[in-house]
């Protein structure tokens, strides 16, 4: 495959209410910008079980403790994202922000839109179980909220949402973010040159290489 | 000074490498702002076996590292937690992973008691060293099992033997526990790769030595495995075998390697 005219598809199966793949957001933003790859992002729900209002925490022996673990482990990876993060008090449903997800993909805005949504969660601290977070990150991006609203209550994705994560379950996903970059499967976060492997090993050049104006920086 | 530095030239590796802790004093360490104290039960300078023991102050953040070789991580005591995995270990538990496979960063406390083992020279890379990053080993395999989680067998044919596989012979590296009456003589298969046998109760007779809790012995792969007996009291191995794996990586005294190898001097 000629990777400097047909671009590399690369899927993220990732959850919104997962930290971990919030702080993919920026590895996938270097990957598209400095590589000439297809990126996108599919729904794997990570807690079923919670219903549209949220769920209390699993009980833990120590969630203090745990959630101080987190953030340190995020402060290393990921200092400036860490540093702005806002921890959820409840397990959210994310049932709805993967409906308003599709709606985004069809009005071609998925990528900016499920930025704006993980930002709702993550950094604002809102609850991506109710249809007015949703709207809000539609009209950040310049989708329509009133249609989105329009289309959640319909539940006119619905069966879309089911069928995406039927295919994530297919595929063998079990953790988020899982990434899949052509022939190479990496599931859990990681560090972004490990990408970089995968792309050079696949024989994606850079698109810095190629005189492609869209590669803003080298690394 | 740390563990010796590695020679790269022909190496003669001993027939098993006998460790009493006991012995063996122990050192101050500070890395990163995480304090220790460290036994070096075993240097691998001469190509053999590295085995280090390891007891840290309580942390939340254990930078994230990773070795040139494979590793078996033994906890003996305490607790080790990695949030972004399940992974949540207490003693005693096992943690392995494949060589230039990073791991952490993880919490430590409670009283952190830990064997590192290696089957030669692994050296220390943080991942905050961005060329290290390109070598991860994008195949690598982290395992982990803990005794608490695993319910014994007994062993058909042995009577009064039980043991605990915290990680199956069928993942290729094994951890299995192993629980023998006393004056059980021990016969274990080779060790194609090498096998660490840690006593972790009761003592076990090895060469004409008496091995007491955390002692071991390391076999190297394809060498002869010399029987072992259990002492009076009985006595509870960990056999910690590693698989083709061991025998990649290390420390070459080219590239990556050669800080893997200062880090590791500074570490210790």
């Amino acid at each position: 495959m000629d990777y400097t005219v047909t671009p590399l598809p690369v899927v993220v199966f990732a959850d919104f209410i997962c930290p971990y793949s919030y702080i993919a957001l920026d590895q996938m933003e270097d990957l598209t910008r400095d590589y000439n790859v297809e990126l996108l992002w599919r729904p794997h729900w990570l807690h079923p079980e919670v219903p549209p209002t949220g769920a209390a925490m699993p009980a833990q022996a120590a969630p203090e403790e745990r959630r101080e673990r987190t953030l340190a482990w995020l402060r290393e990876m990921a200092p400036e994202r860490a540093a702005r993060m806002r921890f959820p008090d409840k397990l959210q449903f994310s049932l709805f922000a993967f409906e308003a997800l599709e709606f985004a993909q069809d009005r071609g805005l998925v990528l900016p839109f499920k930025t704006a949504v993980f930002e709702a969660l993550w950094i604002e601290g809102r609850d991506i179980g109710q249809f007015s977070t949703l709207q809000d990150a539609a009209d950040k991006v310049g989708l329509d909220r009133e249609e989105l609203g329009r289309a959640l209550s319909r539940q006119s994705y619905r069966n879309r949402v089911h069928d995406a994560l039927q295919l994530a379950r297919n595929a063998g996903v079990t953790k988020t973010p899982t990434f899949v970059l052509g022939s190479y499967r990496i599931a859990g976060w990681h560090y972004y040159e490990v990408f970089q492997t995968v792309m050079e090993k696949q024989g994606v050049p850079l698109r810095a290489v190629l005189g492609d104006p869209r590669a803003a920086r080298e690394r | 000074m740390g563990v010796e530095p590695p020679s790269y030239g022909p190496q003669q590796v001993l027939d098993e490498y006998i460790v009493e802790p006991a012995s063996i004093p122990w050192r101050q360490g500070r890395i990163a702002g995480i304090t220790f104290k460290c036994q070096i039960l075993s240097d691998g300078a001469d190509g053999g076996p590295e085995a280090l023991r390891f007891r840290f102050d309580p942390s939340p953040s254990v930078f994230a590292h990773m070795h040139l070789t494979s590793q078996f991580q033994l906890l003996l005591h305490g607790r080790m937690d990695f949030p972004k995995s399940a992974m949540k270990l207490r003693g005693i538990a096992v943690h392995y992973t494949d060589h230039n496979l990073p791991y952490g960063p993880f919490a430590v406390a409670d009283d952190h008691d830990m064997l590192v083992l290696h089957p030669k020279q692994g050296g220390l890379i943080s991942m905050a060293d961005h060329d290290a990053r390109r070598q991860i080993n994008l195949r690598g395999r982290q395992l982990h099992g803990a005794a608490a989680d695993t319910e014994w067998i007994h062993l058909p044919g042995f009577e009064n033997v039980r043991s605990k596989p915290l990680i199956s012979p069928a993942s290729g590296p094994y951890a299995v526990m192993i629980e023998y009456p006393p004056r059980a003589v021990v016969k274990l298969p080779h060790a194609p790769y090498g096998r660490y046998e840690v006593v972790l109760a009761g003592s076990a007779w090895v060469s004409g030595r008496e091995l007491l809790a955390p002692g071991l012995r390391y076999v190297p792969g394809h060498k002869r495995v010399v029987s072992l007996e259990a002492g009076q009291d009985g006595a509870t191995l960990m056999l910690l075998a590693f698989d083709q794996d061991a025998r990649e990586g290390g420390l070459t005294g080219e590239g990556l390697s050669v800080a893997a190898a200062a880090a590791i001097e500074r570490a210790i």
